[in-house]
Order: C-alpha cells, then sequence, then structure tokens
C-alpha cells in the first residue's frame, strides 16, 4: 500500500465509479416513502374493516416493502447479491399482492390499493433487472459505461420526476372529477334510482323537467337576487372600510380590525338563533332583504381585510401626485386607486357572490315559505322523507354550478392580473 | 413668476419629533434652489410642506404674496416630481400628462383641443413624442423620469418641485437629465425647488444650495460660495470635505496624464 500513497487518491475511473448510482435505482428509492404511505393507510383501511384476511396480507404486504426499500438502499456498486434478493423478494411481494386482491371485496379503493401495491413491486423488478444495473452491482462497469451513464441519469432525472408529478395530479384531479362525473352519471340516468353502471342509460328527463318546473326558475331567481344584492351591498360597504383601514390613522383602529378578525373565529351556527331573532325583529323573515342582510353582514371581515390588503400596495406617492394635479380626496379615490384595484374588487365580488349562491344553513331557517326558497334549499327540498329525487337534484346541481364557472371563467382575467405593477419605479 | 418664502416653519410629528427647526428661508423668482442635507435631515419634509402634502406646524409658508399653509396642493400653482415618479399605471402617457388639465375646475379647464396641444408641445420639449399611447411600464426609467417631468410641468407652474428625481437612475442618465432639467428651467424660467442628498447634483444645478442638518437650515447661498466660506463643521465635514475628497481621487487617478 505504501507504493500508492504518491497515487493521487482517487483516479478518474473511480471518481466515475464511485459517484454512478443508476438513475433507475435513485428514483425507486425517491418515490418508495410514498409508496409505504399508501400500504400503510392500506392497513389502516382493513383494521377499520375489521377484516382479519385483508389485515394479515396487507400487513404482510407492507412488511415486504419495507425489506425492499432498506435492500434497495443498500445496493451499491458490486453488490449482485442484494440485488438479486431485491428482485427475489419483489416477486413474492408481487404475488401476495394477488392474493390481497382475491381475498377482499373489489370495490374501486382496493383495486386502487392493489395497484399501489403491486406496481411498485413491478417497477423493482423492471428496474433491477436493466443491462445497466446489472453490469454496476456485478462490478463490471466500465469507466466509458459510468461516464455514459452518468450523462444519461440527468435526462433520465427528468422524466421519471415528470411521471411522478403527473402520477400526483392525476389524484388530484381524480378526487375532483369523480365526484362530478357520478353526478353526471345521476343526472343523465332515466329514474330517480342511485347505483347502475356508468352511463349505462342517457336520458335528458331530469333537466327538461327541471326546466319546465316553474318552482326551479323561481328559486333561481331569488338565489340571484340575494347574491347580487349581498355583493352590491358588500362592496359599498368593505370599500370605503378597507381604505380607511388602509389609509387613515384613527382612534379605535387596531381594535376594530381585530374584532372583524374575531368575529370570523365563532362558528356559524353560534350566530344563527339571534340572527333569527333579530330578522324577527325586524319582520325580514321570508324575505330576500333579510339574506342579503345577514351575508353581506357575515362576508364583511374577509372582504374588508382583503381590500385593505390591496389598498396598502398602492403607493401614496401616487396619491400625493394626484393631489398636486388637483384631485380632492375623494377625487383620488374615484380616479386613481379604485381603478387600480379593480383585480381586488372584482375578487372581492366574485367571493361575496359564491358565498351567497351557496349558502344553505341561514336561508334554511329564515325563509320557510317555498316561493322565498333559494337554489341550495331547494335542492334540498327535492329529497325529503316523502321522496328522493336523485335525479332531479344532480341534475339541478350541475345547472346550478353553472353560474359559478362562468363567474370564474369572466373574472379569471383580473384574478391574474397586476394593473399596479410597473407605475412607480421598476 | 413668483418668489417663495419660508417663515419660521416648523414641522412637529404628533409623536413629538421636529423635523424642520424655525425654517427662514426666501427663494427668489426664477431662482434655481438646491436643498441638499443627508437622509433624515427635513430636507423633503420642507419641499412637501411648500407642496402642501404635509401640515405646517407653525409659521408660514408664501407663494407669491399669498399664505399657502391652508391651501390644498393642487391650489398652490405647482408641479412636482417624485423620486419614485409616481405614475399612474392605468393611464397612457398621454392621459398622464393631461391629467392636471383635465381635473382643473370650471373656466380654468382648457378646451380639449387646446389640452390636446399641450400635450404635443410638452411631449416635443421633452423628446417623449413617440411613447404617447403606451403605458408606464412599458417605458424605460429615463422616459418615465421625462414623462413625470411634464406632467409637473403642462400646467405651466409657477413653482416646479423635484424630489430627488434622478435618484433612480443609472449614472450616465442621471448627467443627461441632469443637464436637461437646468436647460429646462433656464428655458421656462420658473422658480425651482430640488431635494438631493447628493453634492455633485447641488452644486452642478443650483444658482443658490441650502444645507440643511437636523432640521435646521446650516448655511445658505450660491453653491461656490458656501464651499468656499463654510460657517461650520457641519458644512466643511459634509460639503467641502466630500468634494475635496472627490477631487483629489480624480487627480490621483488622472494627475500623471496632465503633467
Amino acid at each position: 500500500m505504501s507504493s500508492m500513497d504518491n497515487m493521487p487518491r482517487a483516479s478518474k475511473s473511480d471518481l466515475a465509479r464511485r459517484w454512478y448510482v443508476p438513475q433507475e435505482i435513485e428514483s425507486i428509492r425517491s418515490y418508495y416513502p410514498l409508496v409505504l404511505i399508501v400500504a400503510l393507510l392500506s392497513v389502516g383501511l382493513s383494521l377499520m374493516r375489521a377484516n382479519e384476511d385483508a389485515i394479515y396480507s396487507s400487513t404482510s404486504i407492507l412488511l415486504v416493502h419495507v425489506v425492499v426499500l432498506v435492500l434497495l438502499r443498500q445496493l451499491d456498486h458490486g453488490s449482485k447479491n442484494i440485488r438479486d434478493g431485491a428482485l427475489a423478494i419483489s416477486g413474492i411481494g408481487l404475488f401476495l399482492s394477488i392474493l390481497h386482491h382475491l381475498d377482499g371485496p373489489s370495490l374501486w379503493i382496493d383495486i386502487w390499493f392493489t395497484a399501489w401495491a403491486a406496481v411498485p413491486f413491478v417497477l423493482v423488478l423492471a428496474a433491477g433487472s436493466m443491462p445497466m444495473v446489472t453490469l454496476w452491482v456485478s462490478g463490471r462497469l466500465t469507466v466509458k459505461a459510468a461516464e455514459l451513464g452518468l450523462r444519461k441519469n440527468k435526462m433520465m432525472a427528468m422524466k421519471h420526476s415528470h411521471a411522478l408529478h403527473h402520477l400526483i395530479l392525476f389524484h388530484a384531479v381524480a378526487a375532483v372529477a369523480l365526484p362530478l362525473l357520478w353526478i353526471l352519471d345521476v343526472a343523465l340516468s332515466p329514474g330517480n334510482a342511485l347505483g347502475g353502471g356508468f352511463m349505462d342509460e342517457i336520458t335528458g328527463e331530469h333537466f327538461e323537467k327541471l326546466i319546465s318546473s316553474e318552482s326551479f326558475w323561481l328559486w333561481t331567481r331569488n338565489s340571484f337576487i340575494v347574491s347580487i344584492g349581498t355583493t352590491l351591498l358588500g362592496l359599498a360597504l368593505a370599500i370605503p372600510a378597507g381604505y380607511a383601514f388602509s389609509r387613515f390613522r384613527f382612534r379605535g383602529r387596531d381594535s376594530a380590525m381585530f374584532a372583524f378578525l374575531l368575529v370570523q373565529m365563532f362558528p356559524g351556527v353560534i350566530i344563527l338563533v339571534p340572527y333569527f331573532l333579530v330578522m324577527k325583529a325586524l319582520g325580514l323573515l321570508n324575505t330576500s332583504l333579510g339574506l342579503i342582510l345577514a351575508y353581506s353582514v357575515t362576508a364583511l371581515p374577509l372582504c374588508v381585510w382583503m381590500l385593505k390588503g390591496f389598498f396598502d400596495t398602492v403607493p401614496r406617492e401616487l396619491e400625493e401626485a394626484a393631489l398636486v394635479d388637483g384631485c380632492s380626496q375623494t377625487q383620488v379615490f374615484w380616479r386613481i386607486v379604485l381603478p387600480l384595484s379593480l383585480p381586488a374588487v372584482a375578487v372581492t365580488a366574485l367571493f361575496s357572490f359564491l358565498a351567497a349562491w351557496n349558502e344553505f344553513l341561514l336561508a334554511l331557517t329564515f325563509n320557510t315559505s317555498e316561493e322565498m326558497y333559494t337554489l341550495p334549499v331547494g335542492l334540498a327540498s327535492l329529497i325529503s322523507s316523502t321522496g328522493q329525487a336523485w335525479g332531479d337534484f344532480a341534475a339541478a346541481s350541475l345547472l346550478v354550478s353553472l353560474p359559478v364557472v362562468v363567474l370564474f371563467i369572466a373574472f379569471q382575467r383580473f384574478l391574474i392580473e397586476g394593473l399596479s405593477a410597473g407605475g412607480v419605479k421598476g | 413668476m413668483v418668489n417663495v418664502t419660508y417663515r419660521r416653519v416648523t414641522k412637529r410629528y404628533e409623536n413629538g419629533f421636529t423635523a424642520v427647526d424655525g425654517l427662514n428661508l426666501e427663494i427668489e423668482d426664477g431662482e434655481f434652489l438646491v436643498l441638499l442635507g443627508p437622509s433624515g435631515c427635513g430636507k423633503s419634509t420642507t419641499l412637501r410642506m411648500l407642496a402642501g402634502l404635509e401640515e405646517v406646524t407653525e409659521g408660514d409658508v408664501m407663494i407669491g404674496n399669498a399664505r399657502v399653509n391652508d391651501l390644498p396642493p393642487g391650489a398652490r400653482g405647482i408641479g412636482m416630481v417624485f423620486q419614485s415618479y409616481a405614475l399612474y399605471p392605468h393611464m397612457t402617457i398621454a392621459d398622464n400628462l393631461s391629467f392636471g388639465l383635465r381635473m382643473l375646475k370650471g373656466d380654468d379647464r382648457p378646451e380639449d383641443d387646446e389640452i390636446q396641444w399641450r400635450v404635443g408641445e410638452t411631449a416635443d420639449l421633452l423628446g417623449i413624442t413617440a411613447e404617447l399611447e403606451k403605458k408606464p411600464k412599458q417605458l424605460s426609467g429615463g422616459q418615465r423620469q421625462r414623462v413625470a417631468l411634464g406632467r409637473a410641468l403642462i400646467k405651466k407652474p409657477k413653482v416646479l418641485l423635484m424630489d430627488e428625481p434622478l435618484s433612480n437612475l443609472d449614472a450616465e442618465l442621471r448627467q443627461q437629465m441632469r443637464v436637461e432639467i437646468r436647460r429646462l428651467h433656464d428655458e421656462l424660467g420658473m422658480t425651482t425647488v430640488y431635494v438631493t442628498h447628493d453634492q455633485i447634483e447641488a452644486m452642478t444645478l443650483a444658482d443658490r444650495i441650502a444645507v440643511l442638518n437636523e432640521g435646521v437650515l446650516q448655511q445658505h447661498g450660491p453653491p461656490m460660495d458656501v464651499y468656499r466660506n463654510p460657517v461650520n463643521p457641519f458644512i466643511e465635514g459634509f460639503l467641502c470635505a466630500h468634494l475635496n475628497d472627490i477631487v483629489e481621487t480624480a487627480n490621483e487617478l488622472f494627475g500623471g496624464e496632465e503633467e
């Protein structure tokens, strides 16, 4: 060894070989924690269902996953036996997964769990037997091959991380889309029952029934009156309040802003009874005005805070420039601050509208006569103890969502546009 | 045209901090006065009291023979250039320029043709005719600076106020705009008050400089007079020593070549 002392500690070849880990192995290692979490969930589900067979098989799958991960982490240049062990155990895991699936009920969720149990084993089997990996673990990797591998790793890392992102996004999309698809299916199926195959029979009868029914249009009208009224009243109150909080320093300013937040912290049910008594005393039960008042007051704190935050970002020098240009304080607000704050005002308006459009509890409590129902209350009345019109309900839900979708598309421009950028330097 | 007078002017904030203390200063008709001093010396506050953006605690601010303490900014016949330019982001350059004219009331408000003509004239004066239909964010820093100047000049103000207008520009543009500002002043002849912390800017631009420190006026006079006859150690340190440093550095760098 002493004769080696004068040599450079690591030759170029050693460096390349020491730093090279095939991307297939790296990717599986970093993707495995996710696999373990899902396997753990699967065990939890079996426990909750108290399905004994499933408990055993899902637990053993979890254990096999752990063993495979440990072996994968041990893999290194020249560890062929460990690789072979990992392949063999993955094979066993794959077999167990299939058994587990045959054991349990075959709901969507079980198929999903099986896929999450089996696919990682397949990936380990496939990646582990790649020619580059075999060369690597058997210690026969040439310098040239290691350098080539390092170069290929970057490309592969990108592809693999894309695949992982798409996998996660796919789950997010499924979580959002599946309920929608389900409702679409119910709305387009004949009869008023739930269940049946997906889209096996298609009919527009529920939509036709709704469109020709008077009460649906009445409820829609009520909802629009209440929501638009809430938006207008809410903005009329929130814009001046937000501006005052942002620009003026006055006694009680801080405590007033804190009180606004405090009100938000109570659950809505607590104020239900007091609200009811107030509305009764004012004679506003079974009116649109009652709901408009209640909604705009409830939405006010958040609207004021949102607008205050935006007004804070409008530079004070802009207002001063307008003052020098001959504006009064009011004109400064209308001609400079408000036009610049349109995106924030639009978002606030959207928020108030949606809150009023979707609200259920207050509407149910205040407006008890059928011709004063808003859409959410009307929809709920389709499902009662006397008859469950699920088909009508689903069709109505879709129709009710339409204005919301339209609003979001219309306001999208405002949501992303920063009008204020660039007026003051840079 | 008019002169500007500060008579025993004091600015005290609610927390007791005195920003400007008993300022007496007269600025003559058509004069270019530079308020010079380190950060926090009260020079900006002095300017903003003249603009009407800060209340005057004690004393009188006079434009011409009128006491303007209680007049709103728009009524004082001033134009102002801000450090950040403060162009209205949602308006085109033409609208930015004409905004002040359009806000005039009654008989003072020019006809639309007249407004358009004045916009064209001002844009010509500053070389921004090609930018009139653009929004501020499409302009470079130097162009924005010109628009800000144009917006202050279009109403033909009796007094032009500038609050560190060049501090956001790079060195070359700053040099260029400095020459331009002086040229505009000589051409249009309005009384000008200019705030800066930059000694070179003050020395090259001013008819007269007024040096402030901690809210108190230290000395005022033509730049070279102040430089040659500093009245106290602060002026010596802040103005004279600083300028001598620059001269010395320049000599060290280039002295050999001149020999």
